[in-house]
């Protein structure tokens, strides 16, 4: 698959009012600069799970020209497997699909193909929305640094799947994310990020029941964290827990059999080990009379190292997979869930 | 019951002694030879001297040649950190008299002990309870005023209903089956990240070393437990395996060798974790020896509980011991993936020697029993005490976490060999002290269960040299004797004849005398380890042998 780049504007969009999106129609200028498409879905057997990333970056500082950089990474996960990934230059169909690329319709299928240069891992989706997207977020933190984000969960996931053994095919449902903003990563600090959908029920409807939590932690000033917790029913988002009223634990750790490292290329050059990844994650919210709780346990993770443009130190993504219970009321209405979440633990970029 | 100004200090000297050895020795050389007399305030007295490294407090005056006369103010100085001294030095507080140096070597112990010990938490929550019972004002002759009360702010509702995630993980999950069925710490408790007002990093990792080494011990065998635990299976055959190990490797212990490899491998640089699987290996190891070493001694308790073979019979606590060593061999090859191959074959080199030293030991000492000899130099006995317990209690930890750590140098790994070889012989022979003077409840085996057993120890060594020969037959008939017609009289007939013939007092001097020269090589040989946290927590268990109460 060619490399896809973007160096063309952004399309406009066609019922001519305004950007199309995802993202607005802004050059990239700083080397800080990031815009990012964010996929990850798990199949609705639970033994799926696909984790994807296409990025846009500002110029690097030593290329002598204000080209964006664009790159892409494919990550799959089979259970009882580890976790297979591309480098950072796997090839993606153009443009990227997004769920806030407008108009879109529910239901209306968009295609995603991804694929290591080496041919595997690969995929080949069709997605459509189910869902509808909770509010735009945003992190302000470091005095100048920025990062704004909004998620949509329920997207569903047809295609096939190759992990290098032939394609297979795959139902899946999962999240979306649009990311941008202009930050370092040393300043960002860390954070610990994931979603649950309840993957049972009817395919063609929404998840019954969905979870987002979000929880930023810039090492510099803690008066910057960002923590909230989202739950969706139905499709739509129905209760943000804000701030104040979430609460993040862990327990235990992952055993190191379990951690992959990606991409490949990152095997080669040393990068310095990572503290263990939690083995279980605890999330509490509770507003007025409503409240969730979200239960996660690590099972496979793969860590993503991230070079990092202002330190000497990568940042790493920790992507994990694994079994979690989603429980909680909301407007009076009692719900438990048994599924599979996707869990980010980040950072590790600081302290160079 | 009020609390005497005397009896706090007796009390923090204790606690000082078994949580931060180090401190304890160090404030016991800087007394050296002085003896104290003490007066206090409320009308108590006392004495402090300096015993095998250890400070001893009376509760009566002695023959002394320094009299300190405390009050409650002079008192305060040095260990209670809630009271600034400068607020406190009042003139006329503390009087001291004696000849100069002695005046001097009293301050210096004292200086240590301010400075040292005054922010311990179990030294804070004895003087907190003496400063409880003296709000009259005696105490300082200073009144708190009283505090305006904080309007609380935020969301009122959250402190009554709320289910912090911390709560959840800890109180409505605890510690059980389920944990273990999920392959879960059981021991290790959560931390929070964000409880809506205070962030921590998840990488954070818990604390692991305090200035208590009571409360180092406990941290790193809780994670080297979860990490045992979490490699024994739950599947069949659960009830005749699988449940008899988990059952032993919880017992009670001190948590010494994880400990050992736990902070030589932070010390050499290395991280908790590269050292985690190690101490389990390890644990695991020693584990399978004590189910076998029991049977071998027809020992009746071990950890204050019966041993396995009592318990569940012999067959089934023998295959019990041969799968703890094979986990052990599991647990250490599971270092691949982490450590590398390189640190991994240097672990099982490490371990193969550490294998062969102790069953070595074992062999001399069952040989011993055997055609019932008993050796008549305690070299004979140094020696069979190194391989039997001293390597794999004190010298192969040290290595194994230096190893974990990527140390590779030969002269560097053997630095640990002399220093822990002395302190693994004077715990030894602590320990058969213990079994002979010691209370069951704290020492966990069975009382005089080594006479009962005719284990080859210091004081028997000692008993069978000084003894009379009359007395030596006896003893000699006794330890003949099948371990099932052995009685308590006749262990006692030889604990007699042992405190005649001096042999506990010998076996306690010589005790020390090792121990102190373990402290001294540990200074000397391992000086190529940088002053850091983990470095001290080796130095506080060297000092620990030195101070144990005996």
């Amino acid at each position: 698959m060619p490399p896809f780049t973007y160096d063309a504007p952004l399309a406009p969009s066609p019922a001519g009012f305004g950007p199309a999106g995802p993202f607005p129609r802004a050059n990239l200028t700083h080397t800080l600069d990031r815009r990012w498409l964010h996929y990850a879905f798990l199949s609705r057997d639970g033994r799926r799970s696909l984790v994807a990333n296409a990025a846009w970056l500002g110029p690097a500082a030593d290329a002598g020209d204000d080209r964006e950089r664009f790159t892409t990474i494919l990550l799959l996960h089979e259970r009882g497997g580890s976790w297979s990934s591309s480098q950072f230059n796997a090839g993606i169909s153009a443009p990227p699909w997004s769920a806030f690329r407008l108009p879109q319709a529910h239901g209306e299928v968009g295609k995603l193909a991804i694929g290591a240069r080496a041919g595997a891992p690969a995929v080949k989706l069709d997605l459509a929305r189910t869902s509808r997207p909770c509010t735009s977020q945003c992190a302000f933190f470091g005095g100048k640094h920025h990062l704004r984000w909004q998620s949509e969960t329920g997207v569903r996931a047809t295609g096939t799947w190759d992990l290098g053994a032939g394609p297979v095919d795959v139902d899946a449902v999962g999240y979306h994310e649009r990311v941008r903003g202009r930050w370092g990563w040393p300043e960002l600090g860390e954070w610990v990020f994931g979603f649950a959908n309840d993957l049972a029920g009817d395919p063609r409807k929404p998840p019954a029941w969905a979870g987002v939590f979000t929880f930023i932690r810039p090492i510099a000033d803690s008066r910057d964290t960002t923590a909230s917790f989202m739950v969706w029913r139905d499709g739509r988002m129905c209760r943000h827990f804000p701030r104040r009223n979430t609460s993040f634990a862990v327990r235990g750790m992952l055993e190191p059999d379990a951690l992959t490292v990606a991409p490949p290329l990152a095997r080669l050059l040393g990068v310095r080990p990572m503290s263990a990844v939690p083995k279980r994650l605890a999330i509490s919210a509770r507003l007025g009379d409503d409240w969730a709780v979200l239960d996660f346990e690590s099972e496979a993770a793969v860590r993503i190292v991230i070079p990092s443009e202002t330190s000497l130190h990568a940042f790493s993504v920790h992507e994990v997979v694994g079994p979690c219970v989603l429980a909680g009321c909301v407007g009076g209405r009692r719900f438990e869930i048994e599924t599979r979440g996707i869990v980010e633990f980040s950072g590790g970029a600081g302290g160079d | 019951m009020a609390i005497e100004a005397a009896d706090v200090l007796v009390e923090t000297i204790e606690a000082l002694s078994s949580r931060a050895p180090a401190v304890g020795a160090a404030a016991a050389s800087a007394l050296g030879g002085t003896r104290l007399n003490l007066f206090f305030g409320d009308g108590s007295e006392g004495s402090l001297i300096a015993s095998r490294s250890r400070l001893v407090v009376g509760r009566s005056a002695i023959d002394a040649t320094v009299d300190v006369h405390f009050d409650d103010r002079a008192l305060a100085l040095l260990f209670d950190a809630q009271r600034r001294p400068t607020d406190e030095s009042l003139e006329g507080s503390l009087d001291v008299r004696g000849p100069r140096q002695e005046l001097l070597a009293a301050w210096r112990c004292f200086s240590i002990l301010s400075q040292r010990a005054s922010g311990m938490r179990i030294v804070q929550a004895i003087w907190m309870r003496y400063r409880a019972q003296a709000r009259d004002g005696r105490w300082s002759g200073r009144v708190d005023k009283p505090q305006p009360r904080r309007r609380r702010r935020g969301n009122g509702k959250w402190d009554e209903s709320r289910w912090p995630a911390l709560a959840y993980l800890d109180d409505r999950h605890p510690a059980a089956r389920e944990l273990i069925d999920k392959n879960e710490p059981v021991l290790a408790p959560a931390r929070s990240l964000w409880n809506g007002r205070e962030g921590a990093s998840w990488q954070d990792q818990p604390e692991i070393f305090d200035n208590d080494l009571h409360e180092t011990l406990a941290r790193c065998k809780r994670r080297v437990v979860d990490e045992v635990l979490r490699l024994i299976p739950r599947k069949a055959p659960r009830e005749d395996l699988y449940e008899l190990m988990r059952q032993y490797v919880t017992r009670e212990g001190k948590g010494l060798r994880p400990t050992l490899t736990i902070a030589t491998c932070m010390a050499l640089g290395g991280r908790m974790e590269d050292a985690l699987r190690t101490a389990a290996a390890l644990e695991f190891f020693h584990n399978g020896f004590l189910v076998h070493d029991d049977i071998a001694d027809e020992s009746t308790h071990r950890r204050g509980l019966p041993t396995l073979h009592e318990a569940y019979g012999v067959g089934l606590a023998v295959n019990t011991g041969d799968a703890m060593n094979l986990f052990a061999v599991d647990m250490t090859l599971s270092n691949l993936e982490s450590l590398g191959l390189a640190r991994t074959l240097g672990l099982i080199h490490e371990i193969l020697h550490m294998c062969r030293e102790t069953v070595e030991g074992q062999a001399i000492e069952l040989g011993w029993i055997r055609r019932n000899t008993v050796p008549r130099r305690d070299a004979d006995y140094s020696r069979m005490s190194t391989k039997k317990t001293g390597w794999y209690t004190c010298i192969s930890p040290c290595r194994m976490g230096a190893v974990a750590a990527g140390e590779t140098d030969p002269a560097r790994l053997d630095g640990f060999n002399e220093t822990f070889r002395l302190i693994g012989i004077a715990f030894q022979i602590q320990d058969d002290v213990l079994n002979l003077i010691g209370e069951t409840e704290l020492y966990g085996k069975e009382p005089l269960g080594d006479l009962l057993e005719g284990k080859r120890t210091v004081m028997m060594i000692h008993l069978f040299r000084e003894a009379s020969e009359r007395v030596r037959r006896r003893m000699q008939k006794i330890n003949t004797m099948p371990r099932a017609e052995k009685t308590q009289a006749h262990a006692e007939e030889m604990l007699a004849a042992m405190k005649k013939a001096g042999s506990i007092d010998y076996a306690i001097a010589l005790a020390d005398k090792l121990a102190s020269q373990g402290v001294r090589r540990f200074e000397k040989d391992v000086s190529f380890i940088e002053e850091n946290p983990a470095k001290a927590v080796l130095r506080q268990i060297a000092n620990y042998v030195t101070t144990r109460a005996l």
